[in-house]
């Protein structure tokens, strides 16, 4: 039982990473832009492909293929933020169709490129096999766990020591004060919509090797992310992180005892019981101009 | 002057003489479900090939040449029955052939009985599809039921149980489960996990499984999670005995993953490709003419499923009246190229059944039916 709970504990550390990356994303956009991007699970889908695609075809080095995916997602950000949602700005109810509808035209543009079947990605040189005691996890595996773990920590060093973090914060607590004290909130709502969608494009990178790239792929982490965020608080980055590693982790833990195909009911029993006792979630902090 | 004329206006009546039939193929050319559904179509196209360039087929005295009308149902019940409304009442086709989902097949069932069109399936493997009484339904594989029955009876001997299962959380997963359960004995059953479509980690189930210390695991699932499950059995350092379903004996199978991860590893098949019996060394010769690969049990079963529609149509005298060719497959019996095809009285034909086995160098051998035993290279 013990050697079940472990490596059930670290399957979870690893889905719940794919969701931290998802609901990074999607927390730092809202708390500057105000807007939950529910196209964020397909931007996550676009970066596996992405980074396939120049794994493959450009560059035989992982590394590079996932620096140079994360950058194109993240010019793919700027150019949503611009076309789509600064256009937008203002107009929650239109934003959040907008996101919507760039759930089916990213995900029919994929298909149409690279067809509907899933692709496989071989990565040899994270394929070798780490024991750990009677265990045995690929090297992707952990690397998953390890990239996001040092990526949570230099996002959070980033937000606090920083300049552009602390100007980040501030839009995010108050947009219009921002502005009044010289923030160039335009420039800040482009860079983390950018900083966001290559977040999204790194867990796709990531995950792809240890399971497949189809266009799907990023539906279910979508949601866990968003449950993730909601469980650790709206707007709170680390609620985002904490929520999506729980969720991951009770999620796996709860296979050993309950049916496997009522995994995904246990996230959103966990998410929803959670709310009924703090409806503000883990870490919630009070977001001005809400409520 | 008057015989030109006469030839002239006569001419496209001799054209029309060689009559197009439209037949309908429901499949998926998308979807979860696209890659086997590419072995259906090859099935299908091969047979109308070769239908068509033999000059087609005689019916009262006309020749007919056969087009296939293509929905693609993406392993999606809505698209399945909106897909055979549509060939029933638009494409107005006297019959309909393939799908490859159980649920999508039970959603085109209901729809093929209304319009009094058959539905001949040639994949589905839902052992309830045949037991809903609707006398429009055929199936030309075995079903479920009929390849566990063999599965069960080897495992049996074997000695491989406590047996586990990673299945589908649809009626092929919960039904091969239950019928393994059925003929095995309770007792004999380990831990059961199941699977949505679409999910690619399969983590809690080895956990469960190297916890129970299971003898042996059967995977009910198609291709693609099943290259899955296999490397993430393999990559936990599980050793445990590996059953698999007729996707899973296919040289594509082998290009997913490696010899080492599948050496041992058993599989119930429709249709041991390379088998020494003359009526498929025949089929997967032509088969691999013309597509250059190997040949596939789907593919089999779908070219033998056409064949026996054409066969039905020329038995019953029509070519349009839906009603009359469903009574001439009832009563039909055909030599195809999966074996003699006879369908039951709810519709169910019996083709034999076959248990092969990945050798450590890639090829695979028969293992069962005894009398068809043969060594790595023939399975």
């Amino acid at each position: 039982m013990l050697t079940s709970i472990l490596e059930q504990t670290v399957n979870g550390l690893m889905a719940g990473s794919v969701y931290v990356l998802i609901a990074l994303g999607m927390v730092l956009i809202y708390g500057v832009m105000h807007v939950l991007n529910f196209a964020h699970g397909v931007l996550f889908m676009l970066g596996g492909y992405v980074c396939h695609f120049i794994f493959t075809r450009v560059t035989g080095s992982y590394l590079l293929a996932i620096v140079l995916s994360m950058a194109v997602l993240a010019a793919i950000g700027i150019a949503l933020e611009r076309g789509v949602f600064r256009p937008l700005q203002g107009n929650l109810r239109n934003q959040v169709i907008a996101s919507l509808g760039l759930i089916l035209a990213i995900e029919h543009l994929v298909i149409a490129v690279w067809g509907p079947n899933a692709l496989q990605f071989k990565v040899p040189a994270t394929s070798a096999l780490v024991p750990l005691g009677e265990l045995r996890f690929p090297v992707q595996h952990l690397l998953v766990i390890a990239v996001t773990l040092t990526v949570v920590a230099a996002l959070f060093i980033f937000l606090r020591r920083s300049k552009f973090g602390t100007a980040v914060r501030a839009a995010s607590q108050d947009r219009q004060s921002a502005m009044v004290v010289g923030i160039p909130v335009e420039r800040i709502d482009w860079i983390t919509f950018a900083l966001g969608t290559a977040l999204a494009a790194l867990g796709g990178a990531l995950i792809g090797p240890l399971f497949l790239v189809f266009p799907q792929m990023g539906d279910a982490p979508m949601v866990k992310g968003l449950a993730g965020i909601l469980l650790g608080g709206m707007g709170s980055v680390p609620g985002a992180v904490i929520g999506g590693l729980l969720i991951g982790v009770v999620e796996s833990l709860s296979t050993l005892v309950l049916p496997t195909d009522y995994r995904d009911s246990v996230a959103f029993f966990i998410m929803v019981a959670i709310l009924l006792v703090r409806p503000r979630g883990l870490f919630g902090v009070r977001v001005r101009g809400e409520d | 002057m008057r015989t030109l004329v006469a030839l002239v206006l006569l001419f496209p009546a001799v054209v029309l003489s060689q009559n197009k039939v439209a037949i309908g193929i429901v499949t998926s050319l998308s979807g979860p479900m696209a890659a086997p559904g590419k072995f259906q179509m090859n099935g299908f196209r091969l047979a109308e090939e070769e239908i068509n360039g033999a000059g087609g087929f005689a019916v009262g005295g006309r020749k007919h040449t056969v087009e296939l009308k293509v929905q693609d149902t993406r392993a999606n019940p809505a698209e399945g029955a909106s897909a055979m409304q549509r060939l029933a009442t638009v494409d107005k086709v006297p019959l309909v052939l393939g799908e490859l989902h159980s649920g999508v097949a039970a959603a085109e069932a209901p729809i093929a009985q209304d319009y009094a069109v058959p539905l001949i399936l040639t994949i589905p493997t839902g052992p309830g599809l045949t037991e809903q009484g609707n006398r429009f339904l055929f199936r030309v594989n075995a079903n479920n039921d009929q390849l566990t029955a063999a599965l069960a009876e080897f495992v049996a001997k074997q000695g491989w149980t406590p047996l586990s299962f990673i299945a589908w959380n649809n009626d092929a997963g919960r039904g091969g489960v239950n019928g393994m359960k059925r003929l095995l004995g309770e007792t004999k059953i380990g831990y059961t996990g199941y699977f949505n479509v679409g999910e690619v980690d399969f983590s809690s189930h080895v956990s469960n499984i190297r916890a129970q210390n299971a003898r042996a695991v059967m995977l009910l699932m198609d291709e693609e999670p099943g290259s899955l499950a296999i490397k993430q059995l393999r990559d936990a350092g599980l050793k445990t005995q590996l059953i698999g379903t007729l996707a899973m004996g296919s040289d594509r199978f082998l290009a997913r993953l490696d010899a080492a991860r599948l050496e041992g590893m058993v599989q119930y098949n429709a249709f041991p490709p390379n088998a020494s019996v003359p009526r498929i060394k025949a089929f997967s010769d032509r088969y691999r003419k013309k597509y250059g690969e190997e040949a596939h049990g789907f593919a089999a079963q779908s070219y033998d499923g056409l064949m026996l529609a054409v066969a039905a149509m020329q038995k019953a005298g029509t070519t349009t009246d839906g009603a009359k060719i469903r009574d001439a497959l009832a009563a039909l019996e055909h030599d195809g190229v999966i074996g003699r095809i006879r369908f039951d009285a709810k519709g169910q034909a019996s083709p034999p059944v076959y248990v092969t086995q990945w050798c450590a160098n890639g090829s695979r051998r028969v293992l069962y039916p005894e009398s068809l035993k043969a060594d790595c290279g023939a399975g």
